[in-house]
């Protein structure tokens, strides 16, 4: 049942290029009786919506801006699509918005490329990813070679040599995060399974830092569950720290010990609750952004909330 | 069932001078709350008085207790099926009780518990009267009292909106079951309709421990049966609480869980994750 994901960067040059590969994929994904779909910015939408006219309703379409908005929230979105279309295969062509984003954002969506190989890799989806390879900055071109394991260029298709395993991508990922923690940041250690004054000061302060209620008890119960996974983990001393930066505001649960989380952990979407990685997998959703450090000094995983 | 004027206590809480009634909706809540009722008595080793038809079960009885300790007053009028019931058989009903009030006083009890199910008062031609007339005996023969605790029980389906309201008026207590669990945080309650609990309060960890012990009481009670969370008053539920719930509902052969009345935060919880992710347990009422 199970069988492989073809996941391919395909790096176009203008709008004549990007029609000659991207009509003939969709064709054949029709012909095929796949579940086609088209993820794509406004303007590549238009343009296939009019070449690819003649596939009439055999094709989905959905617009990119609205699409990928927070990486894991659009793997989860895919893995709906995936399971909701079986036994029928997804074949897809998907293309991320690479314009707006902060460096660390931009770092997410490139790690998102990658996981997509972890996420779906017994899926049996065809992804075509479309790269515009004229106006793109180098580096994201680049990076779209370490993370899809094919390539298509100028009509030619092939592996890609320069393809990094999804563990080994995220881990380096995870190593450009710089931690560095504003001294007004306030602290609260905690010992016990009790977690009702982290609960307390985490919202607290959510208040006084303008989080709407609903982003703040999202941002609670995300701490909560970082929290808890460090008692069970973690080795003391453990404790919560928050403080505001910019438009965010920022948690951060350490603990002394190596829990040793993985570049994959809480990125790959749960069959139930009843699976491992469930807890971390929802934090992942619930924060607009989770980032974790595994150090010689301990473990530190810092929840992102925009206000 | 409730009245403004009702103060609300658990079977535990009751004390002396208490006029307690209980309105239950189903025979699993009558001998729930009754039966905390006798057994507390029992074990506290202060007398029990029980009013009841002849070859009904007492609630809350384990063994057999002596008769110093447990006193069965038998009528034969009291059975449901006996039919109408008349004033004279009820005065006869509140003579009995108030003798073995009085015999147990003179032996030097310290604490006498007296309870019976009085939904035969209003059975037959003038029964509001009839049953007020009764609850006035007990009302004198309790409210002063420093030894006496009552509760007198109603079946709800045994009497009209107006009567129930016109017999709560006349307790000063409204008795309700005793938590399964109560903290500073947390507190669980037996529900009878629909069967399940009722949480409030803040749940994480460090008290998944008893939450999965109430559900298993519940669930054993009735094993083929839904089982309901009331989780209106519950502020803060983890994600761990989910998983356990799940793991909960997967584990059960038959009768989902269902979840009542979610606050927010859990709402959001659950409308993020998905509900494909919480097998077997399903949304309720709002």
């Amino acid at each position: 049942m199970a069988a492989e994901l073809e996941h391919r960067a395909f790096l176009y040059s203008g709008d004549d290029d990007f029609l000659r590969t991207a009509v003939p994929f969709l064709e054949e994904g029709v012909a095929a009786e796949r579940a086609v779909v088209v993820v794509a910015r406004a303007a590549n939408v238009a343009l296939l919506r009019e070449a690819a006219a003649g596939l009439g309703s055999a094709v989905e379409f959905f617009e990119s801006e609205s699409f990928y908005r927070h990486p894991v929230r659009t793997l989860n979105q895919y893995q709906h699509l995936v399971v909701g279309q079986a036994p029928r295969r997804v074949y897809a062509l998907a293309e991320p918005v690479w314009t707006g984003h902060e460096p660390r954002g931009l770092l997410e969506w490139m790690r998102y490329e990658s996981l997509i190989n972890a996420v779906f890799a017994d899926s049996g989806a065809t992804a075509l990813c479309p790269y515009d390879r004229d106006r793109l900055p180098p580096q994201i071109v680049e990076q779209a070679r370490r993370t899809h394991p094919d390539l298509l260029v100028d009509g030619v298709a092939a592996p890609s040599p320069h393809y990094e395993e999804p563990l080994r991508y995220g881990a380096g990922c995870d190593r450009q995060r710089t931690f560095d923690r504003p001294r007004l940041a306030e602290y609260l250690p905690f010992h016990t399974e009790d977690l009702r004054d982290v609960r307390a000061f985490v919202a607290e302060r959510a208040a006084l830092f303008d989080l709407d209620e609903m982003t703040a008890q999202n941002l609670v119960t995300a701490v909560n569950e970082v929290a808890a996974n460090a008692l069970q983990h973690g080795v003391p001393p453990m404790g919560v720290w928050m403080w505001e930066s910019g438009p965010e505001v920022v948690c951060e649960i350490g603990d002394n010990g190596f829990w040793q989380p993985d570049a994959l952990t809480g990125f790959l979407p749960p069959r139930s609750a009843l699976q491992r990685g469930f807890g971390l997998w929802t934090v992942r959703l619930l924060v607009d952004l989770m980032e974790v450090r595994a150090g010689w000094d301990g473990t530190f995983v810092r929840l992102r909330m925009r206000r | 069932m409730e009245t403004l004027w009702s103060v609300r206590r658990s079977v535990r809480d009751l004390r002396p001078g208490d006029h307690a009634w209980l309105a239950y909706v189903n025979q699993e809540e009558r001998r729930h709350v009754a039966g905390a009722f006798v057994r507390d008595g029992l074990l506290a080793r202060e007398k029990v008085v029980y009013l009841a038809a002849p070859g009904e079960l007492i609630p809350g009885v384990v063994g057999l207790p002596s008769a110093d300790l447990l006193t069965v007053v038998t009528m034969e009028h009291l059975r449901t099926e006996a039919g109408a019931c008349g004033d004279a058989d009820a005065a006869a009903a509140m003579r009995a009780l108030a003798a073995e009030i009085v015999a147990a006083e003179r032996l030097g009890c310290r604490a006498i518990r007296v309870t019976a199910d009085m939904t035969w008062a209003v059975r037959g031609p003038g029964g509001l009267d009839r049953l007020m007339a009764c609850e006035r005996h007990i009302e004198r023969a309790v409210g002063p009292s420093t030894t006496v605790t009552a509760v007198c029980q109603f079946d709800q389906a045994g009497l009209t909106a107006d009567e129930l309201a016109s017999v709560g008026a006349t307790h000063s207590v409204l008795v309700t079951p005793d938590p399964e669990f109560e903290d500073s945080v947390l507190r669980i309650v037996r529900t009878f309709a629909p069967r399940g609990l009722a949480l409030s309060g803040e749940l994480d960890a460090s008290r998944h421990m008893v939450l999965s012990q109430a559900l298993a009481m519940v669930m054993a009670a009735g094993p083929a049966h839904e089982v309901h969370l009331d989780l209106k008053n519950l502020t803060f539920i983890d994600l761990g609480a989910l998983n356990m719930l799940a793991e909960v509902a997967a584990a059960r052969a038959s009768g989902g869980l269902i979840l009542d009345r979610m606050p927010a935060q859990l709402r959001t919880v659950v409308d993020t994750v998905g509900w494909t992710t919480l097998p077997g347990l399903r949304i309720g009422e709002d």
